[in-house]
């Protein structure tokens, strides 16, 4: 392992023992040798990432930041890997190790756009907030949502479609269900029914919850 | 050489080929009416090409089993033009489908069809534009009037291949490939097409076409209209129809006009008395054959028609797929399956057929069985509201519910036991229409004249076949092999066998026989209620029998068959032991 991706596993175990309240130094330390393979602790002190006192580990300014960062790219990783291309857990947990490391801050902030600002990782563990999410809030608008999420009378445009199975989007795309599209919704139950151009659909809601559209303020 | 006509389902290219052919294939206003291929000769000019009517398609890349049959026409040698049918209101998704055509390298024709309702909504096409940048030409019309049709024919035959002025398209290869990346890719190159081809100003709001269509989806106001569609229903085709309309034809029209006459005629000039117990005896094609097919179910047939045809044209039925998504559910099914289903309630044989429009073939095992079990035919449905009229609405609901306990027990029980998938439900809604006289007339006029040739032959061959056996004393050995069923079992005079027999041929057949048996006064009001149930649950008519065969198999066919007809006793059986129990307990439910 680099330097770097060992520094940021010890500082993600270090977040991950402070959400189970585990703040004793000798532990935090010893898990963190098992993991990244190297006895990094006193290092990690040394560049003022985490200091000690009275026997328990905390993180300095700079350090917290840096592993809210790091978590949040990994939680957000988990979420874009179950969620849009539906790899199972078990996979998940390795390739998410990975992948973390990689994501620059736009990508993680389009990721995170994306996904509609998840507030949990698949694990259920909370997601830290990012400058994307602080902008959502004010802009409620850019949020992906399924399709399913909407109301009568609402409105949203296409974002994209999650494929499940090949000829099931190939169905919806030569409906004209394709990014891009304007759609409006006229009801939800007993079936969703929508306007796209000047097509009517109806879909089951397992089909709704897999059509990601961005909300549309306004008229319908 | 043959004209194709090629288009998204639901765009007209019936209403074409017909005003191509001057022949009349079915015209309905929803995705799927045409599931097979129809065959026509059209004069353009000089020249006579035979056209080509296909079922509806949205891509050229072979998903669904319409796909596959289009492509299959189009893969031939011998095409003079391709005339691909667009609605105008919708043309993102027909030029999905032009990119892939213009592939093909065929001399091809756009046909931008339903042009007045796309300018009802505020969609203006630059039709010059467009044909340049496509390099075809690109005709406007209003097939339901007429409009534009000559220009069309023109057309084809200038016809000629496509060169489009599309940088990209030459190496777009949409034909090849339809993986997400290139159906974006297409979907683009859509878009920038349209982009200075197309005009949309703000339409008027709120039509009350699209109310309409509203209204019928949403659970609290489209119960009740499905419910007052059925009343209508029953009151037009079962009380006017059925009650009226049969009395006026058996009673007056045959029973004092044409037997009378042809009775007296034969009698007078007919001296062998087997020939004339042929034509009209008991089992007389005349007496029974003729005045069953024309006195009986032909009133009936008619009314059903032209009520079925208003409902198609208006766009109601796919709206009901809405409403009923989740009980097919139920069933191993999705909403889909009620266009099958209603169109059963005409009849069976074409719905069989229109089972092809479901996605898998579970989905078509599970609606061809339910077709042949629970879901009566036109004509058998006006002979049973006719019937049951005559007892109470309380005796037809009960009809009504047990039929469709009967269907929905048997389609979960088959969902669990047929292997394969569901698939999801997505069903696209074609907008409220105003039906045109016009197309009804002409449709109940064609539905009514293919309903003589297929059903008035086998009537007759019922007929004869009930003659013989009754000469050959055969009839006597057949009701007394099957009197533990009939008599025993569902509690039924032996004479109701005659009725089962024919049903073997027909339903509606059948039905008509307990018709005259009840009229006559041999059947009791549970007898009635027994007879109606076991009728309508029976095999299937000989026709659908072989369509059944032709889409799903001898064997599949075969046990269908055997499991209903089994079942139909069975359900009857239980009916009639419970009805006459409560009725003894003194509680009459009927």
């Amino acid at each position: 392992m680099e330097k770097n991706k060992r520094r940021e596993e010890a500082l993600s175990i270090v977040w991950e023992d402070r959400e189970k309240k585990i703040y004793g130094a000798q532990a935090v330390r010893d898990k963190i040798s098992q993991k990244v393979e190297e006895d990094i602790f006193p290092e990690l002190i040394r560049e003022g990432y985490l200091a000690e006192e009275r026997g328990l580990v905390k993180f300095t300014t700079s350090g917290e930041a840096l592993a809210k960062d790091v978590i949040r790219r990994q939680r957000l990783a988990e979420r874009l890997l179950v969620d849009v291309l539906e790899i199972g857990r078990g996979e998940m947990d390795s390739a998410a190790c990975e992948f973390e490391h990689i994501l620059s801050k736009e990508v993680v902030e389009s990721i995170c756009t994306l996904l509609g600002h998840p507030t949990e990782c698949p694990h259920g563990l909370p997601i830290p907030r990012g400058e994307c999410c602080a902008k959502a809030k004010d802009l409620l608008e850019s949020i992906v949502i399924p399709l399913s999420k909407l109301e009568p009378g609402e409105a949203g445009r296409i974002v994209y479609v999650l494929t499940h199975e090949h000829p099931q989007l190939h169905k919806l795309m030569s409906l004209g269900i394709v990014p891009g599209a304007r759609i409006s919704v006229h009801q939800v139950s007993p079936s969703v029914v929508i306007q796209v151009e000047e097509t009517q659909v109806a879909l089951e809601e397992e089909i709704a919850k897999e059509v990601y559209i961005k909300r549309l303020r306004g008229t319908s | 050489m043959n004209i194709v006509l090629v288009g998204n389902p639901n765009v007209g290219k019936s209403v074409i080929f017909n005003a191509f052919t001057g022949s009349y294939v079915t015209v309905s206003n929803y995705p799927g009416t045409t599931v097979d291929v129809s065959k026509g000769i059209g004069k353009f000019g000089i020249q006579k090409f035979s056209v080509i009517d296909t079922p509806g398609i949205n891509s050229l890349t072979p998903h669904s089993e319409d796909e596959k049959v289009t492509k299959d026409i189009l893969s031939k040698s011998d095409i003079a033009a391709i005339v691909q049918v667009a609605d105008s209101k919708n043309l993102k998704r027909s030029l999905a489908l032009t990119l892939q055509l213009i592939e093909l390298k065929i001399p091809m024709v756009l046909n931008l069809n339903m042009s007045d309702e796309a300018r009802e909504r505020g969609i203006r096409i630059d039709v010059k534009r467009l044909s340049e940048k496509l390099g075809i030409d690109v005709v406007r019309t209003v097939a339901i009037t007429g409009d534009g049709i000559a220009r069309l024919k023109d057309a084809v035959v200038r016809a000629k291949v496509p060169s489009p002025k599309i940088p990209d398209l030459n190496n777009a290869a949409f034909l090849k490939s339809s993986d997400l990346v290139t159906l974006n890719r297409r979907s683009r190159m859509v878009n920038s097409i349209l982009g200075d081809c197309l005009n949309v100003s703000r339409p008027s709001k709120n039509k009350l076409s699209e109310t309409i269509g509203r209204i019928t989806t949403r659970p609290i106001t489209g119960v009740p209209i499905l419910f007052l569609v059925l009343i209508a229903m029953y009151l037009f085709v079962g009380k006017f129809a059925a009650g009226k309309g049969v009395d006026f034809f058996e009673n007056t029209v045959f029973g004092k006009m044409i037997n009378p006459f042809f009775i007296n005629v034969i009698n007078k000039y007919i001296g062998i008395s087997l020939v004339r117990d042929f034509l009209i005896g008991d089992y007389g094609i005349i007496t029974m054959a003729v005045t069953y097919a024309f006195a009986i179910i032909f009133p009936i047939v008619t009314a059903f028609f032209l009520f079925f045809g208003i409902l198609e044209d208006s766009g109601y039925l796919p709206r009901l797929s809405v409403l009923s998504d989740r009980i097919f559910k139920t069933m191993g099914l999705n909403g889909r399956a009620i266009l099958p289903m209603v169109l059963g309630l005409g009849c069976g044989t074409m719905a069989t057929l229109t089972a092809r429009i479901l996605d898998t073939k579970k989905e078509r095992i599970l609606v061809t069985l339910l077709l042949t079990l629970a879901i009566p035919c036109s004509a058998q449905l006006g002979v049973v509201m006719g019937m049951l009229s005559s007892l109470s609405v309380k005796a037809f609901l009960l009809w009504v519910t047990i039929l469709l306990a009967v269907m929905i027990m048997v389609g979960f029980g088959a969902s669990k036991l047929v292997r394969g998938a569901r698939s999801p439900f997505i069903q696209e809604i074609p907008p409220i229409r105003m039906p045109q006289l016009k197309n009804i007339s002409i449709k109940t006029f064609a539905r009514l004249k293919w309903y003589l040739k297929e059903a008035v032959p086998l009537f007759v061959l019922g007929t004869v076949l009930l003659f013989a056996c009754d000469r050959l004393g055969l009839l006597k050995v057949i009701e007394n092999i099957f009197s533990p069923l009939i008599v025993t079992l569902l509690g039924l005079p032996q004479k109701a066998t005659e009725a089962f027999i024919i049903g073997f041929l027909r339903r509606d057949y059948g039905a008509a026989g307990l018709y005259a048996l009840s009229k006559a006064g041999l059947l009791d009001s549970i007898q009635i209620l027994v007879s109606l149930v076991v009728i309508t649950l029976f095999v299937p008519c000989i026709a659908q029998f072989f369509v059944t065969i032709k889409e799903r198999g001898l064997k599949t066919a075969l046990v269908i068959s055997a499991f209903v007809f089994v079942s139909a006793f069975l359900v009857g059986g239980i009916l009639n032991f419970g009805l006459r129990y409560l009725l003894a307990q003194g509680i009459s439910v009927i």
